[in-house]
Parts: structure tokens; sequence; C-alpha cells
């Protein structure tokens, strides 16, 4: 196994509200078009640390590193232009825009003296490019968001998550709500996007999908990064023991 | 967006097309259908209705209420329920009546300055709803009590009336035949329907009323758009305060007087139109329909010689229809 740079990376990166120090001088390192699960039990600070990256908290202390160069996020707009991009677990659509203007929400293309008017013939081709590049299913971009199953949502953030240039796409929960079948596309999707050449960090309690799709699993217990493992070195047993808070020091390694 | 065609069902084509067109008529132009009907109720019952003066007379009065409806419905869409109203007009009103009557500055820096005055109100109500972090309905209601404390303070309490020429000539007058107000009113709505529909400043509009926190991790620029729905709503006002007081050449106390503008109507035409209270959902012809509507049903009320209450009924169980439609919508 050669050594790879991560593309993204944070060093004693913390967080504090209040008394509760939700992020606590996380290690961290994300490589490169490949799937990395962060998991941890409720409260282990894995939403913040990602609310960190992605630009919607500032740290306390630490620092995030992107592609080797340290990154200043001082908000969403930041992450993005570094190719940091989320997809919240509330996918924080518009319910009653459509899908392709969904997926330009905040970076509309823009047509016509002083770029004032929306260009929605580009839009509408590009929108549907991008989601044909990740077989989308959605027939018409056209149509509102409120009308698409919980799958498409989520196929629709993701689209959106590309549109502004996703290199690196942090999916948060993205099955939580979703039954078996739509819990497929999903990861068919992310299969998708890492043959694609994406970079994904998956946060997920569902232990079963992230033995199934992911390369790497980063741990997370009290706000502390546990450790990061090959999923191929690692049995679902140990990991829930690793969430759990026991055998913290025996498998932790880079 | 246009409204689908429904999709095609077992039945043969020609009571399809029938289908469609019944749709469209009673589903999802239903507001249309219903102003029609009700216009030619009138026109055959009533025979004062079709008179030129009668109708140009309904379409004055829609076009006060009609730009007040547009700004209310555009602060809606941004998340926003402005109950300043009241007070801006009385304040416009009493500021425009000052500085023209009294100080004899010339009109058009008269509609300046009146105009000014309107976006200052509207950056104290962004104010309060934006760092003050209050709800806007208490906000501008709180606002709109200091706002008309400010028109009797600067009128002395009393009402001025309007007698030096050259106020109430301009805005009543009637280029092409066509009163002000209505010429006003096509280009609120006009301009209102472009920005909204087909510039991003229109979507950023609808994404923050519709989804607040959405618009705002995607980089759209919430407040900034707050506070310019909130100025649009305070100058138009204003403007709707300055054609009620051209009209009745009197200011105007406590932001009231008879057959100016009745505030109530633009509330309830915004929610008629298809307006959610909730934010992010309606479009603006809806409003300007429902407007219409409005003003031709209080209009053969009036020439059929009804009592008062009847038109207060009809609208104020239009006004609770409306809401529980529209929280049953948005609860869905």
């Amino acid at each position: 196994m050669e050594v790879m740079q991560p593309i993204l990376e944070t060093r004693e990166l913390s967080k504090r509200f209040g008394f509760v120090e939700a992020v606590k001088n996380v290690n961290w390192q994300v490589f490169p078009g490949q799937v990395t699960a962060l998991v941890g039990d409720n409260g282990a600070g894995k939403s913040t640390l990602i609310k960190l990256i992605c630009g919607a908290y500032l740290p306390d202390t630490g620092e995030i590193r992107v592609r080797g160069q340290q990154a200043h996020i001082s908000g969403p707009v930041d992450a993005f232009k570094l190719g940091i991009a989320p997809v919240y677990q509330s996918l924080e659509l518009v319910e009653n825009r459509n899908v392709m203007l969904n997926m330009y929400l905040g970076n509309e293309l823009t047509r016509g003296p002083l770029n004032v008017f929306l260009d929605k013939k580009r839009m509408y081709v590009e929108s549907q490019r991008v989601l044909g590049e990740i077989h989308a299913r959605i027939p018409d971009v056209r149509q509102p968001v409120a009308k698409l199953s919980g799958g498409q949502r989520q196929v629709v953030a993701v689209g959106r998550a590309l549109v502004r240039g996703g290199e690196i796409i942090i999916l948060d929960e993205p099955t939580a709500a979703l039954g078996v079948e739509q819990t497929q596309e999903v990861l068919r999707l992310i299969e998708t996007l890492r043959s694609n050449g994406k970079t994904v960090v998956l946060i997920s309690h569902n232990l079963s999908q992230v033995m199934e799709i992911s390369d790497w699993i980063s741990v997370m217990f009290h706000g502390e990064m546990v450790g990061t493992l090959r999923r191929d070195q690692v049995s679902r047993a140990d990991v829930v023991s690793m969430i759990m808070g026991t055998k913290a020091d025996d498998l932790a390694m880079a | 967006m246009h409204p689908t065609l429904p999709r095609p069902t077992l039945r043969s084509s020609v009571p399809d097309v029938l289908g469609q067109v019944v749709r469209l008529l009673f589903l999802d132009y239903w507001l249309y259908t219903v102003t029609g009907i009700i216009f030619l109720v009138y026109a055959i019952s009533i025979p004062t209705f079709l008179s030129s003066g009668n109708l140009i007379n309904i379409l004055v009065g829609a076009s006060l209420t009609g730009i007040a409806a547009a700004g209310f419905t555009i602060a809606l869409l941004a998340g926003q329920i402005d109950a300043s109203t009241l007070g801006v007009v009385a304040l416009s009103a009493n500021v425009a009546a000052v500085l023209f009557q009294k100080l004899g500055v010339p009109f058009p820096a008269v509609l300046l300055l009146t105009l000014g005055v309107a976006a200052l109100m509207g950056l104290l109500n962004s104010f309060l709803i934006i760092e003050g972090r209050i709800f806007s309905l208490i906000a501008t209601m709180a606002t709109s009590g200091v706002y008309i404390g400010l028109s009797l303070f600067i009128t002395g309490g009393s009402a001025l009336s309007i007698g030096r020429a050259g106020f109430s000539e301009t805005l009543m007058a009637r280029p092409l035949g066509i009163p002000v107000p209505i010429w006003l009113l096509a280009l609120t709505y006009i301009v209102a329907y472009i920005v909204l529909n087909y510039t991003k400043l229109g979507m950023h509009i609808y994404a923050t009323g519709s989804n607040y926190q959405a618009a705002r991790l995607a980089g759209v620029r919430v407040k900034s758009i707050l506070r310019l729905c909130l100025v649009v709503v305070s100058m138009l006002i204003a403007v709707v305060a300055m054609l009620a007081m051209a009209r009745v050449r009197t200011s105007l106390m406590f932001g009231v007087t008879p057959s100016a503008v009745n505030f109530g109507d633009v509330v309830i035409a915004a929610l008629l139109g298809g307006v959610s209270l909730y934010g992010g959902v309606g479009k603006i012809q809806g409003t300007l329909i429902a407007v219409l509507f409005l003003a031709v049903l209080t209009n053969g009320l009036l020439l059929l010689s009804l009592p008062p209450a009847v038109a207060a009924l009809i609208k104020g169980s239009i006004f609770m229809i409306t809401i529980i439609v529209d929280a049953q919508r948005h609860l869905k």
C-alpha cells in the first residue's frame, strides 16, 4: 500500500460550547478518492467536527489543512471554494422550488445585463448533465422538490454539492430516514461518487452500511478521535467497542 | 411555473381535453374564474356597474390596495409579516404633508424625501427583526406605534389640509386617460413579477422565506435580502400613502381616512392570492387577481346598497377560510 497524501486533515482541532468540549484535539486524515466513514455514538462530536470543516462553526484552536495547505474556513463559502461540500442530514432544500434551482441555490447561473437574470436554460442543461453523471433517476429537473421521494431528494442535495464544485462530499446520515430500496440507491450513489474520483466522508450510525461501503473507518468518542482504520483490517465488533470507548488503544493507527 | 397538465387517464381524448379545461378553470386558476363570474353577475344585475366611471373607480381603489399588497406579498415571500403598514402610511403621509404644505418644498423633492423616510422605516423594522431577532409581526407592530406617534408629533396632532396646488393634481392626473394610480399598479406588478420569477434576487427571496437556514448555508446573503424586502414594502406603502392623501386632499390621521385604503384588504388579498403566512410560497400575480376580486366584490355590494355588515362578514369569512387552508397546506 503506497502512502497517500491526505486531501483533508485536521490538527489538534478543538471546539467547545460553554463547558462542553464537543471536539477535543482532533487529528484526522481523509484520503482522496476514498470513502471514509465517521462513526461514533450520539454526542461523540461527529456533527461538530463536520460543521467546523464546512464553515458552519469556527474552531477554537487547531488547524484544518486541505490538499496540504492550511485553510482558513470562516464561512460556508470558504469551504465551497476549497471543494468541501456538505450534505446535511436535513438536506436543506427549498421545498417549493424545482430541482435545478435547488441544485444551483446560492450559486445560480446568470445572464443578461449586470448578470441579474437567471439563466434557466443553462442551469437546465448543466443540472441534467450532473445528475446523469451520478446516474440519478430524476425524470424532470423542473418539478418541485416537494414531490420527490426521500432517496431522490438525497440525490438532489448531492447534485447541489457537485454543481458547487464539490470534491470532498460530506454526507451526514444520508440513509437515516430512508427505506430499504432508497437506502440501496444512496449506497449506489456513494459508489458512483467514488468511481468518479470524489472523496466521500460518510457519517452514519448504520454499521452494516459502513462495513459494506467504506474504505476507512474513523471513530470518535466523547469529542476525541479514537482512531482511523482500514475497513478490511477491522471487524464490526471492534468498531462497536471503539464507539463505546473500550479497546481504545489496541487498534488505533493511521 | 405553469400548472402541470393532468396525466393521461384511461378515458378517450375529448372528455380528456374537457377535463383539462375544467381543472384549469376551477382548480389552478379558480380565483380568476370566480372573479370573472362575479363580474358577469354584477354586469347583468346592476345597471350602473359597467359605467366607465364605476370601473375606473374600482380600479383606482384596487390600485392603492394592490400596490400595498404587492409590498406585503414581497415581504411575506421573504418570510416576514410586516404589520407596520398603518404606521408607515401615517408617517409618510404626514411627512409629505408637512414638507409640501407647511414648508413649501417642491413636489419632486417631497416625493424623494418621503420615500427616503419610508426607507428608513424599513431599515428600522429590519434592525429589530435581524439584529434584534424579534419576530417580524411583533417587531413591526411595535415600530408602527412609534411611527404613528411621530406622525402626530410632526403635524402637532391635527390634520393638515393640502390646499397648495401641485400635489393632488400630479398624483391624480390621467396620462392617456388612465389615472396615475393604475399606471403605478401595473408598473409595480410587472417589475415584481419579473424580479421574482426571472432574477437571481427573486430566487433568493423565495429561498430565504422558504428555508432561511438552507439559504444561509448555501451562501445566500439572507440578511441583505430581508433588509431589502422590508425597505421595499415600506417604500411601496409610502407611495400608497401619498396617493391616498392626494385623493382626499388632507393628511391622514392615524394612517387612516375614509375611502383611502383598507389594510385589512391587503392581508386578505395576499392570503387569498395564495401567498403563505409561513413564507416562501405564493405568486405575485395571485395577489393581483385577489385584489381585483375583492375590489369588484365590494363595489358590487356597495352598489346593491347592502349594509356594510355583509361585506364585513364576507371578508371576515374569506380571511378565516384562507388562513385555515394555508395552515393545512403548510403543516402537511
